[in-house]
């Protein structure tokens, strides 16, 4: 019989280590979509996966049960996610390294080729590019915020939740966040018709 | 007009969403009508979000990755689990008792009283060991009771820092900036500190902590980590979860250990008085399996805790100690 996930998650609680799989069978394409979205690359999305789920079969016992399991892995994940990005910057400053930005450029370019099908029009996949880029070029906080509340769908109080911080904050972020994204989309916009 | 713009301009996200309140909602619309420069910027918005909501591409793995992920991580947690010190007793009692239980039957056999019991002579070991089973089993479960009691205050009573931050050879380069730390020079069996010195970071100076040949340094760092066993104190805001180990965007560290060539360690300092003013919070850190045991005991508390390390300056250096350096490989 197969286990809901509040049965998973106590006997986990309970040391049962075959309780975990189920759970990051369920949940591992939301963290890595997450942790691809912040660190822009397959390879620091794997590292923020798998300590994702080593802090959740660690932590399990935290994990205040009245609370909704997915916001406390957003939680990790995402924080994980973002404390890479920050050592990832820091590791970078400290030997002079520049952003591989052209990395990020084909990786993107790579995604929307992959999602593209191959009968749609070259103007289309070039448009699923550039609203792709725009959204990676966006500043860390900028991104994260429109990330969780557009494409994950995520209210402003489990955003704010999330990244501890006011539900203003998350507001004001993704007011600047969807501006900025205007800009750089300008022409699409110009030339939209909704 | 231009300061309404501003106020309205802000509302802006918002209102399309439709997550402002009724009034706001109006006040917006009303504006709207008579400012084509606001029109016009939640026209922008809205197409702007149409092209995310249409055209984003988000990413995605392979099937085979997934397959492939989910095996390294299994991999993972059955490495970095070992085996705690009671299971592998309980281990090795179980083994010993089978052994002696095996050789107290066999002379058994060979004397007279052998055959009274040649019938059963077979079964003779597995009762005699499920007897013993049965006992070690409930033994810890009646100490355990006793202990209870007599720990009562223990979790809110006594107090530890675990504040193992990180560990480098001399010649290693510091990813962190410290804003203390330990030198410890250890005697040859490395079980006693024979030598602790601390250096204190000044202003936005740190000192280069004395490092003697056989000396270890361990960094106290308000730098947010992320590996190791970690707890941190709960925000201010308890409303929802916080868990221990969700922390580093604005929580602060209390403890950190790995040493990724060497295993791990943890060290248990004490100074316990100057800490309990200051109102830390409980940790207990005794090898690798002391995170699952300080995870059972750790209690929420809402605690003012600011800057650990600088803190933990603050504390006499006499009120300082190493108590117990634990090896978890000896475990």
């Amino acid at each position: 019989m197969e286990r809901t996930e509040a049965l998973l998650i106590a006997d986990l609680c309970e040391g049962d280590e075959t309780a975990l799989a189920p759970l990051v069978e369920k949940y591992k394409r939301m963290v890595y979509r997450l942790a691809m979205q912040i660190t822009k690359n397959h390879a620091d999305a794997d590292d923020v996966m798998q300590e994702t789920f080593i802090k959740v079969y660690r932590s399990i016992r935290t994990f205040r049960k009245d609370a909704a399991f997915e916001t406390w892995l957003y939680r990790i994940a995402v924080n994980e996610a973002l404390n890479f990005v920050k050592r990832r910057e820091r590791q970078r400053e400290a030997t002079l390294e520049t952003a591989p930005e052209a990395e990020y450029e084909a990786i993107t370019r790579y995604r929307v080729q992959i999602a593209n099908d191959p009968h749609v029009h070259a103007e289309k996949a070039e448009l699923r590019h550039h609203v792709t880029e725009a959204v990676n070029n966006l500043s860390l906080k900028h991104r994260t915020v429109v990330i969780l509340h557009e494409f994950e769908g995520l209210t402003h109080a489990e955003v704010a939740s999330i990244l501890n911080c006011s539900e203003g904050t998350v507001r004001s972020r993704l007011h600047y966040a969807r501006k900025k994204l205007r800009t750089m989309l300008k022409s699409y916009v110009d030339a939209s018709n909704i | 007009m231009r300061s309404k713009c501003d106020k309205i301009e802000r509302l802006l996200s918002d209102y399309i969403d439709g997550t402002l309140s009724e009034r706001q909602t109006a006040d917006v619309a009303l504006h709207l009508r008579s400012c084509k420069s606001c029109k016009r910027e939640v026209v922008d918005l809205k197409k702007t979000n149409h092209l995310l909501e249409n055209f984003y591409v988000e990413p995605e793995a392979s099937d085979a990755y997934y397959a492939r992920f989910t095996t390294r991580l299994q991999q993972r947690i059955e490495q970095s689990a070992p085996t705690a010190l009671h299971q592998r007793l309980f281990a090795a009692a179980t083994h010993l008792g089978w052994h002696l239980l095996t050789q107290l039957h066999r002379r058994i056999d060979h004397s007279r009283l052998g055959g009274f019991l040649s019938i059963r002579q077979h079964a003779f070991p597995y009762y005699m060991f499920g007897l013993t089973l049965t006992m070690l089993v409930v033994a810890p479960l009646l100490l355990n009771q006793v202990s209870t009691h007599d720990d009562g205050s223990h979790v809110l009573g006594r107090l530890y820092a675990a504040a193992k931050i990180r560990f480098f050879s001399a010649d290693s380069s510091l990813s962190v900036q410290p804003t203390a730390a330990l030198a410890i020079k250890q005697d040859k069996s490395g079980a006693q500190p024979t030598d602790i010195r601390r250096n204190v970071s000044s202003g936005r100076t740190t000192e280069t902590p004395v490092i003697d040949s056989g000396s270890e340094v361990w960094l106290f760092t308000d730098e947010p980590m992320t590996e190791g066993y970690i707890f941190t104190t709960l925000q201010e805001n308890d409303s929802d979860t916080v868990p221990s180990v969700a922390l580093d965007i604005d929580s602060e560290l209390l403890a950190y250990a790995e040493i990724p060539t060497q295993g791990a360690f943890w060290a248990r300092l004490t100074g316990r008085d100057v800490l309990t003013e200051n109102r830390y919070t409980l940790l207990l850190l005794q090898g690798m399996d002391a995170g699952q045991h300080a995870l059972q005991q750790y209690e929420r508390k809402r605690i003012g805790f600011k800057g650990f390390s600088q803190k933990l300056l603050d504390v006499p250096l006499e009120t300082l100690s190493i108590s117990e350096v634990y090896d978890s490989r000896e475990l």
